[in-house]
């Protein structure tokens, strides 16, 4: 489900420049040789292919008929982990939409027969079947829960745990409930009538599977009359945020903890009591960060100023990454006593694809954890031994690069950090080995 | 048609398996480019923006994978197109019996000399990636005009190379120095200083004997039509002002720190006549670090970021003979000493600096003529430009085939096939303190419509041909055997000696000349 229609697909895919914008960050913000490439695929794979405008020339050659649909058209576009650097970089003058035109052609594969890879096919599989990509027990999936943790019933917030944290960081879930506590901010949970938000199956081109799950994860939050849903799930805030709209409209309030955790330390709800000492750099994950913006409607003029030349009246606003969610999570580390926070070169709306999304973590692991390595090298560079972000998948990617590069570097979940500086954990991060259970 | 298994082996074993394909995809993808729609057209072939596809992608990573895959060309008589960052139609093969070389792989900054001024780099070192890196000695390089993201090692030896920021960082075919050349027939030539015996290194580009580099580019560059260059070094000069470069903001709303010492000036000259004499002042003064005459349109395009946000500067646009400069210093003393030449010049030339009075750009607009990222802005109005003509001399000659080609221009435009810049879109520049100048014919189409498309290839067809007619400057789009043929008996019939360029150093056409000129019998 993207925001192209068909005609602006057709007339799209005929206009890119082949200048290779979409391979580097914004050209302005490039500081280094080492840091200026944005895009995980065409940084591995080479080919002019596996750039955001190689994807568009296929988009374009099969609508020509100069290629047909094949395995090896999709495996090109599948190794992509749609983080849309590209989009950025290409949006910064142009009006293309490589991100969008990628997301159209993988659904246009699927329906074709060509789509997605096998890996994730099973994993389509698992949420119809188990409401879950991990191909869990539905049954289980409040076993992160522990008994200590306070849930209201009647609380007119939920968190929406999501499945990774659910069933696979589940340390990310219990940090995010105790920090709530913490506050005594009341939330419930959806018990089991949580399911997967549907994004892995929309990333990899299913949308029907998808939009089954949009409906499902509506109708409970509408039927329960929920003011608020709040996410420690970048991908899962993202769908709700960017992708249920575009399907259907609901009334509820989203919100990333990194955002709510903020408020609460503004309105001193949340004490941070406790010096960690360590330098910490943040990765944004590219479902808060670039892709967390909105798609806004238009339904302005397009007005013919002399031939070739027209103007959309009023201006078609573009998604550039402009507003994502970026100063909230920075602003919660920068509060923490003790903690030196430095940021990598590639951040914010032009920061480093963890490697995992798109459906590449488990389509092409080996891909993933490359990436996954060379972001961990960035983040080294700073001289940070901390390494956070706010997404579990990021979480689940960063980890195993670390454990690839050898890497001395820790990783914790926000919500474990601003755990760490309201309880009584180890005072040097650095230092401790026990994970926050 | 596609690769002998038996041959693509021998390919996998010079770059290993990876580095190496065939497929349909991969090959179909580099066979686009950028107004490939309007070559075709030219060619008498349907205006699509694909050329033939290579039969194969390569992609080597060192010198000696390079000579190789060249020996292994000529031992098959497979034609190779080689390339770096691949922008526009030059990149693409000519021949369906080709190849295409992507250096993309060979990526390293491999020297920076700060003392003797000057950085060795491999192909796929980006502009910007070197200006970043030398901007730590405080130094600048030529950065070409299509942008920062392009290879300055392809502008140095294979492309024309002009640039914005050319009266201080001057031309490329000026700044190349030594080279690492991979000759038609896979065997290396060292240019100039790194070719000697004792201690080599790359300082000059010029050995012993007569000058290389003019065979290696000339004025225009080969365009992969000689060889392949896999290590070159550039001059480097001082940056023009302090290095802080801070970029502030998110895409597409940033906000730049403009550095201390650095004021734009925006000037109507008002006629051609008054513009020559004050762009020869000016220069002659070697104050500017960015000096060109941009037509009333094109001034409106650098200060913006949309189609919708260039319409609301209609009064820069009414200017009718706009020069664009900034001067820059990096201590106060040289500053006030460039602007009171300024103030002295603007009184005396009875002109006005509308910057800070009519108009005042977003700060953004420093950094990206720091960065030279200004040419990236035709694109806005139609999602498609490319110059119709270019020459390089003087000033005067450069104003008259300006001139000339605005009723033309205004034909196409009246016609509906080219946007309507009142026939007077032109980028013109100074080098060497206004000893010459270029001047090029940007012109702004639509390439998702064939009307639009034709017109256009028309139009640049007529316009080069006025250079014949009028001018005969140096023009600098002359590329492949009809436009060589059609110009060179106008100028001292310098085709032939190409040719016998060509056939001494490649003489089976191996490597690919549709962008230059095929050897003498062929």
């Amino acid at each position: 489900m993207i925001s192209l229609n068909e005609q602006e697909y057709q007339e799209m895919i005929k206009r890119c420049l082949r200048c290779s914008i979409c391979k580097w960050i914004p050209q302005l913000q490039i500081k280094s040789q080492k840091y200026a490439t944005i895009c995980p695929s065409i940084d591995l794979f080479n080919y002019h292919a596996y750039s955001g405008g190689g994807r568009i020339i296929i988009a374009l050659a099969l609508e020509m008929g100069r290629l047909k649909p094949s395995e090896e058209i999709r495996d090109i576009v599948y190794k992509c982990t749609e983080c849309g650097g590209c989009a950025v970089s290409c949006k910064f003058l142009n009006t293309l939409e490589p991100l969008e035109i990628i997301r159209t052609l993988r659904e246009k594969l699927v329906s074709l027969g060509y789509g997605p890879m096998p890996k994730q096919q099973q994993y389509i599989e698992a949420v119809k079947n188990n409401h879950n990509p991990y191909n869990e027990p539905h049954e289980n999936r409040l076993e992160w829960l522990p008994k200590d943790i306070k849930i209201d019933p009647n609380a007119k917030t939920v968190y929406f745990v999501g499945c990774t944290s659910s069933y696979r960081r589940k340390e990310i879930a219990i940090a995010t409930a105790r920090v709530l506590n913490a506050a005594n901010y009341p939330f419930r949970i959806l018990d089991s009538n949580e399911f997967c938000c549907g994004s892995p199956v929309l990333r990899t081109g299913d949308k029907d599977s998808f939009v089954k799950q949009l409906h499902k994860n509506i109708d409970i939050i509408e039927e329960e009359r929920i003011d608020s849903v709040v996410f420690s799930c970048a991908g899962c805030y993202n769908t709700f945020k960017v992708d249920y709209p575009l399907e259907r409209e609901f009334s509820f309030n989203l919100l990333h903890t990194s955002e709510l955790f903020n408020e609460l330390i503004a309105n001193s709800a949340l004490q941070l009591n406790n010096q960690i000492s360590g330098t910490i750099t943040y990765h944004d994950p590219c479902h808060l960060g670039r892709n967390s913006e909105k798609y806004e409607g238009w339904d302005g003029d397009v007005l013919e100023l002399m031939p070739l030349v027209s103007i959309n009246m009023p201006e078609k606003p573009k998604r550039c990454g402009t507003s994502g969610i970026y100063e909230a999570p920075r602003e919660v580390l920068r509060k923490i006593p003790g903690l030196n926070f430095v940021e990598m070169e590639r951040n914010k709306e032009f920061s480093y694809c963890c490697g995992a999304g798109g459906g590449v973590k488990s389509a092409f692991p080996e891909f993933a954890v490359k990436t996954a390595k060379t972001r961990i090298k960035e983040a080294e560079d700073t001289g940070a031994d901390i390494i956070t972000s706010a997404c579990p998948f990021c979480s689940t990617n960063l980890k195993d690069g670390i454990e690839e590069s050898s890497s001395n570097l820790r990783f914790y979940d926000i919500s474990e950090i601003l755990l760490m500086a309201l309880d009584s954990p180890p005072k040097s991060v650095k230092e401790s080995s026990t994970e926050v259970t | 048609m596609t690769l002998e298994k038996k041959i693509l082996k021998e390919f996998e074993a010079v770059v290993g398996e990876e580095n190496v394909d065939d497929g349909e995809v991969i090959t179909n993808v580099y066979a686009y480019n950028w107004c490939m729609e309007i070559f075709n057209y030219m060619d008498g072939k349907e205006p699509i923006p694909f050329s033939h596809a290579p039969k194969a992608v390569v992609l080597p990573s060192t010198t000696d994978e390079v000579q190789d895959i060249v020996k292994l060309c000529n031992k098959y008589s497979i034609i190779f197109k080689a390339q770096s960052t691949g922008l526009g139609p030059w990149n693409q093969p000519t021949s369906d019996n080709s190849i295409i070389i992507d250096l993309r792989r060979m990526n390293k900054i491999v020297k920076i000399d700060e003392k003797n001024l000057y950085a060795v780099i491999e192909p796929y070192v980006s502009g910007a990636q070197l200006q970043v890196e030398i901007m730590k000695f405080g130094l600048n390089c030529h950065m070409p005009g299509a942008g920062p993201m392009v290879s300055p090692l392809a502008s140095a030896t294979s492309m024309n190379g002009p640039g914005f920021t050319s009266p201080s960082t001057g031309h490329s075919a000026r700044n190349v120095l030594a080279v690492e050349w991979v000759l038609p027939d896979g065997e290396i030539m060292k240019l100039g200083s790194y070719g000697l015996k004792n201690n080599p290194d790359w300082y000059h580009g010029d050995g012993p004997g007569p000058s290389l580099r003019g065979i290696m580019r000339g004025w225009a560059g080969t365009k992969s039509g000689l060889g392949v260059f896999t290590k070159v070094a550039v001059k480097l000069f001082p940056y023009p002002c302090k290095t802080d470069y801070i970029v502030k903001g998110n895409s597409p709303n940033y906000d730049f720190e403009i550095p201390d010492f650095m004021k734009l000036y925006v000037m109507d000259c008002g006629n051609f006549k008054k513009l020559k004499s004050t762009m020869l002042k000016v220069e002659e003064q070697e104050i500017s670090f960015m000096c060109s005459f941009l037509s009333g349109f094109a001034v409106m395009a650098i200060f913006s970021n949309s189609i919708e946000s260039l319409m609301d500067k209609i009064a820069i646009g009414r200017m009718k003979a706009p020069l664009v400069l900034i001067i820059a210093a990096r201590t106060k003393r040289e500053f006030e000493y460039k602007q009171k030449v300024m103030d002295y010049l603007l009184k005396k030339l009875k002109l006005e600096n509308i910057i800070g009075k009519i108009y005042s750009p977003n700060p953004i607009f420093y950094a990206e003529a720091l960065r030279s990222n200004l040419g990236l802005h035709g694109f806005i109005a139609t999602g498609g430009f490319q110059s119709s003509k270019g020459v390089a001399d003087t000033a005067a000659v450069c104003l008259r085939s300006t001139k000339s080609n605005i009723s033309l221009k205004k034909e196409y435009a009246k016609k509906g096939v080219i946007a309507n810049d009142f026939g007077e879109g032109t980028w013109m520049s100074s080098y060497e303190s206004g000893h010459y100048f270029h001047m090029e014919s940007p012109t702004m189409f639509d390439q998702t419509k064939e009307s639009s498309v034709k017109g256009m290839a028309e139009y640049m067809e007529r316009s080069n041909q006025l250079d014949l007619v009028k001018h005969l400057g140096a023009p600098f789009f002359v590329e492949g055997n009809r436009m060589h043929e059609l110009f060179g008996p106008h100028m001292s019939n310098y085709h032939v000696w190409l040719r016998k360029i060509k056939e001494t150093f490649d003489p089976n056409n191996i490597s690919d000349s549709g962008f230059y000129i095929s050897p003498q019998n062929k």
